[in-house]
């Protein structure tokens, strides 16, 4: 099974994973223990492209404490191609051409120990 | 199960205190006991809100805490978190305590205190109730947060900014009329729309302030309430939750949470939306506020900003919604939130809301919402 620190270790290789329910194809981003639809336990891993495009996004212009300096900075839910959301810091397009429908590709970004999922331009 | 109802209300001034939460609560619950006709000594347990304690004040087990400054060290307590829903969650509770037949008396409330914080340290104390993995490392906040969920609605059902300045405009309105509001002056919808931005779409003024502030309200038996001069019943108090996460939620438009508990609620009362009088709902951001209007059933999805613009929620309106100023003018110490909406509502039904009342107000609605919409409470009260 994926934990936490196995997700994020791969991300930072550049690999997103998502878990399907064997039973009822659910597809999830981990961690879960059982499927929220069907609450079987029957996970399998599944890679997941990184393609999709952005259902919803906001530009922080008051950030919490130590981000000043990158503020101000988009985040975003992505609907992934596979059919799963994931929320992430995007990078790399400026803030006025964000829209609804814009297709972005996943990219990790590592900030000496942490790493925090992102999106650049697709 | 026995009949529950609420005979004392307090609250603090919202605003800038210098005094610690527990401090607060205890000017509160002081002011619900002395409401309730009760010495402190009549008090069974204390159900205490409180949210970013540990950070802010660095004061963790603040149930007994708040006791000993209230002067009742030896009742039990019990401190709960559940982000802003917080003290709307120990109400509920406390009213299961006493509607059990555990105790007859129970104090419940909360307090906070933050505005002795610098804006960025408090504005990640608050981050905190979002999600630790994905969420806070991407640098989303908690207007960021509504700024998402706003973004999603106005896509998809035409929900504008100019909408969501009505919710603003309107609990200003109400605010200037309430005496213990943190922001007690009208607004204009130009001013609303030209506020500087602060997570896009969401401008200064759709946004609540940060509160220091303290509400308690006393629960008890039905024996007690027919003593009581002018007690107000609990016809439901219900709870739900939703995903953690936001890319976990099916639909970021709709706030499930909302709706089940409302439907919860509705059914433990017998009641319908259609007859609620007066609501004290969660504006945390105006966003919020419509996408409530439509969760509880008031409004069909989408209309929740045309019944903001259409002025169908104000004092004097077809259904008056937050007479307090809600959130945004009253202000959000986020433990105490749930226990002042509860205060307000029986305050309205009790006709002593001055010249914010809802006349002839007979039933009323609280709705505490928590985090990035994962927890909600819903309790209904009635004058019979």
């Amino acid at each position: 099974m994926i934990t936490l620190q196995t997700f994020f270790e791969e991300a930072r290789a550049g690999r997103l994973t998502g878990i399907r329910c064997q039973r009822c194809a659910e597809l999830a981003i981990p961690p879960k223990e059982f499927c929220p639809s069907c609450h079987q336990r029957a996970w399998e891993l599944v890679p997941l492209a990184g393609h999709g495009t952005i259902s919803s996004f906001t530009v922080i212009r008051v950030p919490p404490r130590g981000r000043a300096p990158e503020a101000p900075y988009a985040v975003a839910v992505v609907r992934l191609a596979e059919g799963v959301s994931l929320l992430g810091r995007i990078v790399d397009i400026p803030v006025d051409e964000l829209r609804i429908g814009l297709p972005v590709k996943f990219r990790p970004l590592v900030n000496e120990d942490q790493t925090v999922v992102g999106f650049g331009p697709a | 199960m026995r009949r529950v109802a609420v005979i004392g209300v307090g609250v603090t001034p919202f605003g800038k205190h210098d005094r610690s939460s527990g401090e607060l609560f205890a000017e509160a619950a002081a002011e619900a006991l002395a409401d309730a006709d009760l010495s402190p000594g009549a008090v069974q347990a204390l159900y205490y809100g409180n949210v970013v304690g540990g950070e802010a004040e660095r004061q963790l087990h603040m149930g007994p805490q708040a006791a000993s400054i209230l002067g009742i060290p030896w009742v039990p307590t019990t401190r709960f978190e559940t982000a802003c829903a917080t003290s709307h969650a120990a109400f509920r509770h406390a009213v299961m305590e006493v509607a059990s037949g555990v105790s007859d008396v129970v104090l419940v409330g909360g307090a906070e205190r933050v505005l002795n914080l610098p804006t960025d340290e408090a504005t990640e104390y608050f981050a905190y109730a979002s999600d630790a993995t994905f969420e806070q490392p991407a640098g989303l906040t908690f207007p960021g947060v509504f700024a998402l969920i706003a973004r999603a609605l106005m896509a998809k059902d035409g929900t504008t900014e100019e909408q969501m300045a009505h919710v603003a405009v309107k609990n200003h309105r109400h605010g200037a009329l309430n005496p213990k509001a943190q922001f007690r002056k009208e607004i204009t919808l130009e001013e609303v729309l030209a506020s500087p931005k602060i997570a896009d779409p969401l401008k200064l003024y759709d946004c609540c302030p940060f509160t220091d502030g303290g509400a308690a309200v006393v629960v008890v038996t039905e024996e007690l309430a027919r003593r009581s001069r002018r007690p107000v019943w609990v016809l439901a108090s219900a709870a739900a939750s939703d995903s953690m996460c936001l890319h976990d939620k099916k639909d970021l438009t709709r706030a499930l949470a909302t709706e089940r508990a409302a439907q919860s609620a509705y059914r433990q009362a017998g009641l319908a939306s259609e007859d609620v009088d007066v609501v004290e709902l969660h504006d945390c951001f105006t966003i919020a506020e419509i996408l409530a209007t439509e969760g509880l059933g008031f409004f069909e999805p989408g209309a929740g900003g045309i019944a903001a613009e259409k002025g169908w929620t104000t004092l004097g309106g077809k259904l008056p919604v937050n007479p307090s100023g809600g959130l945004k003018a009253k202000g959000h110490p986020i433990g105490a939130t749930g226990a002042a909406q509860i205060a307000e509502i029986v305050t309205q039904l009790r006709g002593e809301a001055g010249l914010r009342q809802v006349e002839g107000a007979r039933v009323g609605l609280v709705h505490t919402l928590g985090g990035n919409t994962a927890t909600v409470l819903v309790s209904l009260f009635g004058l019979e």
